[in-house]
């Protein structure tokens, strides 16, 4: 038996029933949700552990994505747990009542699968669905793994229930929703001691009179925004605190709001999300064997986008190669046009690829990553999309 | 070092599942696995693809194979230059078919062993159900991860017929033992 396997309690579970199961732990009061490809394993997976009687949840299967969120909205401002799942178009059919969410300062905690957005139709790897959504209030994570998807589905609920600002838990179509691994689920105690129960301060109660979401005057709308945003800017130090948490009980490291991997001594960094970093952390270990020093910078947090920890841990970085699973018509990939903003005014910025790769789910192996690292490190960056495909 | 394997079938034959199966035998023995199917909508009778990793440390990367170290194909029409195009010279590859091995020996230079599946599970009361014959056949190629793990893994996760594909895939992995012990001579 392979010790570091034999030493852990590790079952095999595919991305979407890791994330079922971290909600299981988390004990949602109310779970509404419609089902879609390739998120559908999530809702099947919370059925079958309600109908075993693991899972004490009120599941609503309305008629479209935007009823279950309607639901999930109203069930979260009566100071229920809540949490619902969705993906692609289902997410975007849900995108007005997205910003009503954040606004109304629901603490909703939404798995969302990363697919291709139609036309043309596809099922596949891509991560415009969620980061189209960037402007909604909704704080963002991405997960590369399975056993990173059940971890933060755990953490979300702190972040959401204690900034008050729903949270959106992203990872890839197939290559994490669909991947069975070894994952190592925590005994219930162990969440139970650290999610502790909801229970806001204000939320509706037909006992007492108060009004949701009624019509204000500009004045008052404003400072609406503005509490958020001041929810907002405490996201960054809530993720980091709640992982360290999450890491003391679990042993769990690279919970944060970003992962620096081998970029201390690294003359260029690859900076992406998702999925597409545990191909380039092997990208990365095969460069330095053909001394190359290349490093990883994984992006875990998007929203709020963590701009000073970005900074500081590209500031003495040559070169940085954005990937980016995802294309913004008129603009290019989504991450690189952030990092272009994280990074104006800084003293001795690295020079900044951004490359579009993997856009619409083709396969990005690691001696591709490789390939790229080694053609553009000491080439002039462009303005323009770079496809790579 | 890690090994990589493909099943390719059509939508409803049962590959994605034979992959969660062997994965799970694998990870039975002790070793990290990775198993991931990817298909467009759900539709009967199109192709589905299994990937399977196997490793002896935690497996990060998340990309297509492109060249396995072994291959099963369930439906010998899928048999064509695209899916041969991730298989070398090296790669052990089960298909189902009845047909001979010199059918597929136009495909080029490629270890290609037919099974027929569809015979072994009908004899056991399988009907159309052909996994379990065809993981038997495949564990015997690849010598690996054991048949007495394989049998216990399905013996576990078949819904119905518990006995009968376990027989099956028993006496696919004895027909084709016989044959890999004749080859490694």
């Amino acid at each position: 038996m392979n010790a570091i396997l034999s030493n852990q309690n590790l079952q095999l579970l595919s991305g979407n029933h890791a994330a079922a199961v971290g909600a299981k732990l988390a004990n949602p009061d109310v779970s509404p949700v419609y089902p879609i490809t390739p998120q559908t394993p999530i809702l099947e997976k919370m059925i079958a552990l309600q109908s075993e009687g693991l899972l004490d949840t009120e599941i609503l299967t309305p008629e479209s994505e935007h009823s279950a969120l309607a639901a999930s909205i109203s069930a979260s401002l009566t100071g229920v747990r809540v949490f619902t799942a969705t993906s692609s178009q289902g997410l975007l059919l849900m995108h007005e009542l997205l910003h009503y969410a954040s606004g109304a300062r629901s603490s909703i905690v939404m798995f969302n699968v990363n697919r291709t957005v139609a036309s043309p139709w596809g099922f596949w790897p891509d991560q415009l669905d969620s980061l189209a959504q960037r402007d909604t209030g909704w704080i963002q994570l991405y997960s590369e793994s399975p056993q990173e998807s059940l971890d933060s589905v755990i953490q979300a609920f702190v972040i959401a229930e204690t900034a008050r600002l729903p949270v959106m838990i992203n990872h890839d179509a197939f290559y994490v929703s669909h991947a069975v691994e070894p994952v190592n689920v925590p005994d219930q105690s162990v969440v139970d001691g650290f999610l502790a129960p909801f229970q806001p301060s204000v939320k509706l109660d037909p006992e007492i009179g108060r009004s949701f979401g009624a019509p204000i005057a500009q004045q008052p709308w404003n400072e609406s925004r503005q509490e958020v945003d001041r929810a907002m800017s405490g996201v960054g130090e809530l993720v980091t605190s709640t992982g360290r948490q999450w890491g003391d009980l679990t042993g769990r490291r690279n919970c944060d709001m970003l992962e620096a991997y081998r970029c201390e001594d690294a003359e260029v960094v690859i900076v992406t999300m998702g999925s597409m970093c545990g191909t380039a952390r092997d990208a990365v270990d095969n460069l330095r064997k053909q001394d190359v020093c290349a490093g990883l910078l994984k992006v875990r947090l998007f929203r709020p986008l963590p701009a000073e920890a970005l900074r500081q841990a590209l500031a003495k970085i040559p070169c940085a190669i954005v990937l980016d699973r995802n294309y913004s018509p008129g603009t290019g990939g989504i991450l690189h046009q952030e990092l272009k903003g994280v990074l104006y005014g800084v003293d001795h910025p690295p020079k900044l690829h951004g490359l579009l790769t993997g856009v619409g789910g083709v396969s990005v192996s690691s001696a591709k990553i490789q390939h790229l690292v080694t053609t553009y490190k000491d080439a002039a960056p462009s303005f323009e999309p770079v496809w790579t495909e | 070092m890690m090994q990589e394997i493909l099943i390719l079938g059509r939508g409803g034959q049962g590959a994605q599942t034979a992959g969660n199966l062997l994965a799970r035998s694998f990870f039975e023995k002790g070793q990290f696995v990775q198993t991931f199917a990817t298909y467009g909508g759900a539709r009967r009778g199109t192709p589905v693809t299994s990937s399977i990793r196997v490793d002896d440390s935690p497996i990060q990367v998340r990309c297509n194979i492109e060249l396995a170290n072994a291959m099963l194909c369930f439906d010998d029409s899928l048999m064509d230059q695209a899916f041969l195009a991730n298989a070398d010279n090296k790669t052990a590859i089960v298909v189902n078919s009845a047909r001979p091995a010199e059918y597929f020996a136009d495909l080029g230079d490629y270890k290609i062993v037919p099974v027929n599946g569809r015979h072994i599970a009908k004899s056991h009361g399988m009907g159309k159900v052909i996994n379990s014959a065809l993981l038997g056949a495949f564990v015997a190629i690849m010598g690996q991860p054991g048949i007495d793990v394989l049998c216990e893994v399905i013996e576990q996760n078949a819904p119905t017929k518990k006995q009968e594909n376990v027989a099956a895939c028993r006496e696919a992995f004895e027909l084709l033992s016989a044959s890999c012990v004749e080859n490694s001579k």
